[in-house]
Formats: C-alpha cells, structure tokens, sequence
C-alpha cells in the first residue's frame, strides 16, 4: 500500500459481499482480495480498506469494545446527474438510508453497503469543469 | 455573506481544484471519475475544535469554513469535510425516520506516518485521546486516535 493513494478503512460484515457490491455498483477494482479477513478495493485516488472481524483492525479495543460497521461518516461519490444514478442503483437493488437532500452546496442521498456503512452520492450545485 | 454563499464558494474553489487533477476514464462511471480527489465527510459536534485539532495535530490545511456549519481541510490528495450535526448543510439533515446523523464509529481515514511510535508519542504529550494501543498487524501497525468529536482517524506505518 503506498501513499499515492487516500486510504479510507470500513469495518464490514462480509468482505467478499462487500467486494463484490463495491465493484458491481461504484466500479472500484480489486486491488487485493484476502476474504474473508480483508481486501483492498480501488477507484483512484480512493483506496477503500475492507476490514473483517478477523482483520487486525477487527480486534476489540483494550477495554473491551468490538469494531463494528455503521455510523455516519463516509466517502462522497461525486455525480453529475444525482437522480438518474439514485434510479441506477434501487434498479441494482441498492438501499438507501434517507432520499435525496438538496442542500447549499449540492445535493446528497445516502446508500448503505451491506453492511449498513454509508456512501455519499453528491451532485455539486456547482458543475466542475470537464476532463480534459 | 450567508452561510449558503460561502459554502457554495467553498465548493466551487474545491470542485475547480478536484478538475484540474481530472482524469478521464471511459466507463460508465465515468462522470464521477472527473474528480481526481477523494473526500471524506466527517460529522463532528463542534466544528471550530475540529479545525483547530485537524489543522493544529495532523497537518491538515484549512481550505474554506463556513462558521459553526461547514468546514473544509485538505492533506495530500484528502478532502475532509466536517459537517456539524444540526445545521442548514444537506449533511446535518435528519433522516425521514427522525435519526440523526452524529460523530463516532470506527470507519475512518489512514494516514501513513513514516515512525508510527514517534507519531504516538508526540501527539499523547498534546493530549490527544487513542482508543488502543499499537496494534501488529500483517500489512503494518496501525493506532486509533479520535478526534474532539469522537471519530476514529488510524495511522498507519507499513512493514
């Protein structure tokens, strides 16, 4: 692993459910499959660590706490068309904790992976230029 | 300026960095591909502490903040978002069963540091919080710190 990438760590219930959802619905390539302790999923610049109860990073804490899936904080999947990418993904068969939420800055709807954690697919009020 | 400006200025200062690193990739998901960044979005209970602790203990760069609502800090190739638990951002939102978005977990950044002890050791002599000590894994060692707020951020050495 270097640092060429942003590494983000998900503690999941099933790593090669969740390999599987991240490739199939976001696109990310494997980059390292160690199920069912780990794997390593791509979509450059984001690395996306996926760590089992197995995984060192599943060990509990000193005083006792297991490392578990959920909460709140997340990674944006940033899109230029929020609806027809929400319409994309409930067509797959994707779960959503909330529906889309037009803020200042743009709009936002949370999808949860199997194991509950979130992604953030965000459409900026602002489009960003185009790649060149 | 109103909060919304700001954090609409915000964005596009960001949207227009992300851009310039753009690389096309010619797949269906091509379009989200156009941001050559990653961004991360934190919910946190106060943002001013967590400025000053992401800016004063990590390295972090603050790029744009928006008061008590928003802010936004950079290192290397991140993007951390910080969006408060109430507020007007679409992050701070409840959800339509009345659950409320709130700091914590254990889903968090990694950030590599070259000497992961000597890493620990200043940052507990400015009082920084870890959940565990070292732990020997199979890629490297790796730490849990929170933030003010209660969110994990790891470090990791490789090797």
């Amino acid at each position: 692993m270097s640092e060429s990438h942003v590494n983000l760590r998900y503690m999941v219930s099933d790593v090669q459910q969740s390999v599987d959802w991240y490739v199939g619905h976001l696109g990310f390539s494997v980059q390292l499959n160690g199920a069912p302790a780990f794997a390593a999923v791509e979509r450059h610049p984001l690395r996306l660590l996926l760590s089992g109860r197995t995984a060192s990073a599943g060990r509990p804490m000193p005083d006792g706490r297991q490392p578990e899936p959920g909460g709140w904080n997340r990674f944006q999947f940033v899109v230029e068309d929020i609806a027809a990418e929400v319409e994309r993904l409930r067509g797959e068969g994707v779960t959503f904790r909330n529906e889309i939420v037009v803020g200042p800055g743009g709009s936002q709807i949370l999808a949860e992976d199997p194991s509950g954690n979130l992604v953030e697919i965000f459409q900026p009020a602002v489009a960003f230029a185009p790649a060149r | 300026m109103k909060p919304t400006a700001m954090i609409a200025l915000a964005l596009t200062l960001v949207l227009d960095a992300g851009a310039a690193n753009a690389q096309a990739q010619p797949d269906r998901f091509d379009k989200p591909a156009a941001l050559g960044v990653a961004r991360i979005r934190y919910m946190v209970t106060d943002i001013q502490g967590s400025v000053a602790f992401y800016a004063g203990k990590l390295g972090f760069k603050l790029v744009a903040q928006s008061g008590p609502f928003f802010a936004l800090l950079t290192r290397g190739d991140v993007q951390l978002l910080l969006s408060p638990v109430k507020g007007p951002g679409g992050a701070s939102q409840p959800m339509p069963n009345g659950q409320r978005p709130a700091p914590g977990g254990w889903n968090r950044i990694v950030l590599y540091v070259p000497d992961l002890q000597a890493e620990v050791d200043r940052l507990r002599s400015q009082g920084v919080h870890f959940r565990n000590g070292i732990v020997h894994g199979l890629g490297g060692n790796e730490i849990l710190l929170e933030d003010p707020s209660g969110n994990p951020v790891e470090l990791f050495q490789p090797g």
